[in-house]
């Protein structure tokens, strides 16, 4: 593959002439021009073709008709307001957390003077371009388009509202406060989603059995996540605690989990675990993977935690007792903090797994959005169109994956201990 | 030191806990193990193997040792671990060679390359696998054309009938060849089988790339530059001074990606592969023996993550001793 | 104050690191440990507040005997305050978070009591305009600083250096050594280790030398440094003046 980019990058390209530095780039020597030019051609070709398919063949009508099945699967009708209700609730708590967190005192920041960065107004413009553009492309139904521009007129408002609060009547103290009523707001807000969602207490109660599509996939998600996270958190210190049973007892869960293809794990819990519970006692198809992948999702966080683990200091927990805190208060308020932080990366990368491991769901017959879609494909009326759904489908796994792979980049920033600085 | 209760004894603590936490993993293994019992005895069926014996009933539809509908569940299985194990060898190879190129890619020269690869990694690693299977299997072989219309390369013909490869026959290299409308090779693949390869080799390949990737960036600077002064040049450089030295960090990230390239082979049902998965759920459907089966499964790929493993750790011990 | 008879510690390993080491420390006393590395001069130290333990031996801090219970355990620590080589801050709190963390927590006493207490405290080690920083972004002297003030918080009556200013630059040792030099002028009990001659004959009431886990001599400063007793205390001596 030659030598290595850093011999380009140490040329001043800078310096060169635009066509020049086009050159050092993709012509360096004869034989990389050539390879170049093949390239070139190659992506003129697939974008040609793409471009084609997409406004000449591509019928979008498949979208058009189900795209309620996709969103909510065979949610009732009637009760759909929950859902558009919670979405409201979950856009204002994002534009809440969004502007407090960007008002929050840092160094470089202040610096610049400014409360809204570049890439967050391109943040804000690409979200009122999809609220906009994509209900309108798809030709939603009139009611729907305004639905989805309120979410994002609710998100966006709020965001700026609390940023602009923020950033002036803040100090740290009351700041500090501010970012904790946050962490309380969202296991809150998480309880209420699954109480709009599944009703009960007054509300109509809705079986997991119809949930489906995007609100399955995303309420299968959120849940493995959240609850794998502690389990995951207490796996890793049993790993790596010197009581031979609790390290034992760990290793053989981790490495079990680990060694077996989530597919079979769920195998297991659709055919074995109604032999393991009591007659009767044996929870729904839906709580039944919700928990595979809750334990599953455990393991491999535990894995990633138990990294972080290994990078906090020894001196840590020994100045933390020496202070007279207990073995838990120093766990809790000294080592696993700074663990957390250190496994962030390996963390999030194994929530992107996990949301990418829910499409395994459709294997087992649930209808979360790929079941759903593979559900649309296989009806006679709409054959021929699947290239369509899978293209929107991978866009959507892709854009959710590869925005909390930013987001944890964005958090990873934040969390610097460089870039922690009070106030002046 | 005497006159310490012993609940606040720490040499005491340490072992209360584990008793506590070992006394509650006991006692919920115990009921379940009591439950299972019970409701597996209610339904006729303890746990027992005498089934493995009895024929299948159903045709698998490309097998490494000859079967058919006659013969017992045992041999099914055998032959769906078969073609699991062939899958992961193949996939293993064509992902490695894919990885490391485009993992070298990411330091070419040439910028249009570097962003190719770039762009792969990253659309390929956040589109779930399943996707991606399902994407290979019915939007690109199963619409391949047949017969002359078929897809021709040198030594390769695609076909929705199959995939052809040229290869030894008779003691003579031979071609695909179109005999009276159907193609005829010496080596042919089901499109099943090709698209599952296809999937597996270029989702594996990208998490490869970036381990080859973050294994060639750790090589610090210095000593390209130290090659460069030396007068070695571009390739002699990566072979002979940084690929040494990168493979210490490569190896075990390539361990951790072979596993679950192992892991990720058992969504072949998605593109109608007989894999080892897909007859065992064959088989649970016609015989019931939830448990067994599931026996069978986690045995048959707990074996196969630790024969990479242990094969992937004596690579590694041979990298790191070289160094020294 | 601190009472140590016989202490005999080995390592998991076998390391025999104490082999009947004996000290008494008095109320308002500063005892200098110093010794060879590997003498097990930190080892014994840590002894004192339950860092590590020891198999064999008694040690008594403050009238109470260390033992296996856990609860005098706890208490001891919030009596011994303890400053590390290594300062240990904690880099995800701030330098006000360090220091309230702990009386906060173990002593249950109120924020904004504690926040005050550790400003004046910040104010006497001189860092008081950093407050607000982590200590990922102060100098080494001023983290080992903060350490002391974040030892002090918990007012406790018995402090412990170990190596306060071995991983310090040259520069910074004097700023460290003040602020332990101004303690001492305050009577607060303290055993200090460190290979710090001078800081050893200004500020020390004793100076023991320990080697191979046993306390060889002890001896005020001026004795110690002019008129060694032992043969291993003199080439000791030799080697490090």
């Amino acid at each position: 593959m030659g030598t290595p980019s850093f011999a380009a990058k140490r040329l001043p390209v800078a310096a060169l002439l635009p066509l020049k530095r086009l050159r050092a780039q993709l012509a360096p020597t004869v034989a990389d021009g050539l390879l170049s030019l093949g390239l070139l051609a190659l992506i003129a070709w697939a974008a040609v073709q793409l471009f084609g398919w997409a406004i000449g063949r591509a019928d979008w009508a498949v979208l058009q008709l189900n795209s309620m099945l996709l969103l909510v699967g065979r949610y009732p009708l009637a009760e759909q307001w929950r859902l558009w209700l919670l979405g409201g609730l979950l856009a204002a708590q994002a534009g809440l957390s969004w502007g407090l967190l960007r008002a929050w005192p840092r160094a470089d920041r202040r610096e610049q003077g400014q409360l809204w960065p570049r890439h967050d107004r391109i943040a804000v413009v690409v979200i009122i371009l999809l609220a906009l553009l994509l209900p309108a492309g798809l030709r939603l139904a009139g009611p729907l388009q305004g639905r989805w521009g309120l979410l994002a007129a609710v998100l966006l408002a709020l965001r700026w509202a609390a940023g602009r609060w923020a950033a002036d009547h803040w100090g740290g103290r009351l700041h500090r406060r501010g970012l904790k009523l946050l962490g309380l707001l969202w296991p809150l807000l998480y309880l209420l989603g699954f109480w709009l969602i599944g009703g009960g207490l007054g509300l109509a109660a809705v079986a997991p059995g119809d949930w489906g599509g995007l609100l399955l996939t995303v309420v299968m998600a959120s849940f493995a996540m959240a609850l794998s996270f502690p389990l995951g958190v207490l796996l890793a210190l049993g790993r790596r605690s010197s009581l031979p049973v609790l390290r034992w007892g760990s290793v053989a869960y981790i490495e079990f989990i680990r060694g077996a293809p989530l597919i079979t794990l769920l195998f297991i819990g659709q055919n074995i675990l109604g032999f393991l519970l009591p007659a009767g006692m044996s929870p729904d198809r839906v709580w039944r993977a919700a928990w595979v992948l809750t334990l599953f999702a455990a393991a491999y966080l535990a894995e990633a935690v138990r990294s972080g683990l290994a990078a906090v200091p020894r001196g840590q927990l020994e100045a933390a007792r020496s202070l007279g805190l207990n073995q838990a208060q120093a766990l809790v308020t000294v080592v696993i903090p700074q663990a957390l932080r250190v496994a962030l990366p390996t963390m999030v990368g194994q929530f992107i797994a996990l949301v990418q491991d829910t499409t395994l769901l459709s294997l087992i017959g649930l209808l979360d959005l790929l079941g759903m879609a593979r559900g649309i494909m296989a009806n006679p009326e709409f054959l021929g169109h699947s290239s369509e759904l899978y293209l929107v489908l991978a866009v959507l796994y892709w854009s959710c994956c590869a925005a909390l792979g930013l987001g944890s980049r964005a958090l990873e920033r934040r969390l610097d201990p460089r870039n922690l600085a009070g106030s002046p | 030191m005497n006159g310490t209760p012993w609940w606040r004894d720490r040499r005491v603590l340490p072992w209360l806990l584990q008793a506590a936490v070992g006394l509650a993993v006991l006692v919920l293994v115990a009921l379940l193990m009591t439950n299972l019992v019970r409701n597996l005895s209610a339904a006729g069926l303890l746990l027992s193997w005498r089934w493995l014996g009895q024929p299948a009933g159903f045709d698998l539809s490309e097998t490494l040792l000859p079967f058919d509908a006659s013969m017992p569940y045992g041999r099914a299985l055998l032959a769906g671990l078969l073609n699991t194990l062939r899958v992961i060898v193949i996939a293993l190879l064509g992902s490695s060679l894919l990885g490391a190129l485009v993992g070298m890619a990411a330091f070419s020269r040439n910028g249009l390359l570097r962003g190719l690869a770039r762009v792969y990694v990253e659309v390929v690693r956040n589109v779930p696998l399943l996707l991606q299977l399902l994407f290979w299997y019915f939007l690109v072989f199963l619409a391949l054309p047949d017969g002359r219309a078929a897809l021709q390369l040198p030594g390769l013909v695609l076909a929705k009938s199959g995939l052809y490869l040229a290869g030894f026959a008779g003691g003579s290299w031979q071609g695909p060849q179109l005999l009276n409308g159907s193609w005829q090779a010496p080596l042919q693949l089901s499109v099943e089988f090709g698209a599952l390869l296809t999937g597996l080799i270029t989702y594996i390949g990208a998490f490869i790339a970036e381990v080859v990737r973050g294994g060639i960036a750790s090589v610090p600077r210095g000593q390209w530059e130290a090659a460069g002064s030396l007068g070695l040049h571009g390739v002699a450089t990566l072979r002979h001074i940084v690929v040494p030295q990168a493979l210490r960090v490569i190896v075990p990230g390539l361990t951790n990606q072979y596993i679950s390239l192992a892991k990720a082979s058992s969504l072949a049902l998605a593109c109608g592969f007989t894999d080892l998965y897909s007859v065992a759920e064959t088989t649970l459907n016609q015989t019931g023996r939830a448990v067994e089966v599931v026996l069978v499964l986690l045995a048959a790929y707990l074996a196969i993550d630790l024969l990479i493993s242990a094969a992937m750790n004596g690579l590694n011990r041979l990298v790191q001793v070289r160094e020294r | 104050m601190i009472r140590a008879e016989g202490v005999e510690k080995w390592y998991p390993n076998g390391f025999h690191a104490l082999r009947g080491a004996s000290l008494t420390v008095n109320r308002g006393e500063v005892v200098v440990i110093m010794g060879p590395s590997g003498s097990g001069k930190s080892t014994f130290i840590r002894t004192f507040n339950a860092l590590e333990d020891f198999q064999k031996g008694s040690i008594t801090v403050d009238g109470l005997a260390l033992s296996n219970d856990v609860r005098q355990i706890d208490a001891i620590r919030r009596e011994v305050g303890m400053v590390f080589q290594q300062f240990n801050l904690f880099p995800h709190l701030s330098v006000l978070e360090n220091l309230t963390l702990a009386p906060v927590l173990v002593r249950k006493r109120p924020r904004a009591e504690v926040e005050q207490q550790a400003m004046a405290l910040l104010e006497r080690v001189g860092i008081a305009e950093q407050a607000e920083k982590f200590p990922g972004q102060l100098s080494g002297g001023q983290q080992q600083r903060v350490a002391i003030a974040r030892a002090l918080c918990m007012e406790p009556r018995i402090l412990l250096f170990d190596e306060p200013t071995s991983s310090l630059d040259p520069e910074m040792v004097r700023e460290v050594l003040d602020v332990i030099q101004a303690l001492a002028a305050e009577a607060i009990t303290m055993v200090v280790v460190t290979h710090e001659v001078r800081f050893a004959r200004q500020v020390a009431h004793r100076v023991v030398l320990m080697d191979e886990g046993v306390v060889v001599e002890q001896a005020a400063p001026e004795a110690f440094f002019t008129a060694p007793r032992h043969e291993r205390t003199q080439r000791f001596l030799e080697q490090i003046l």
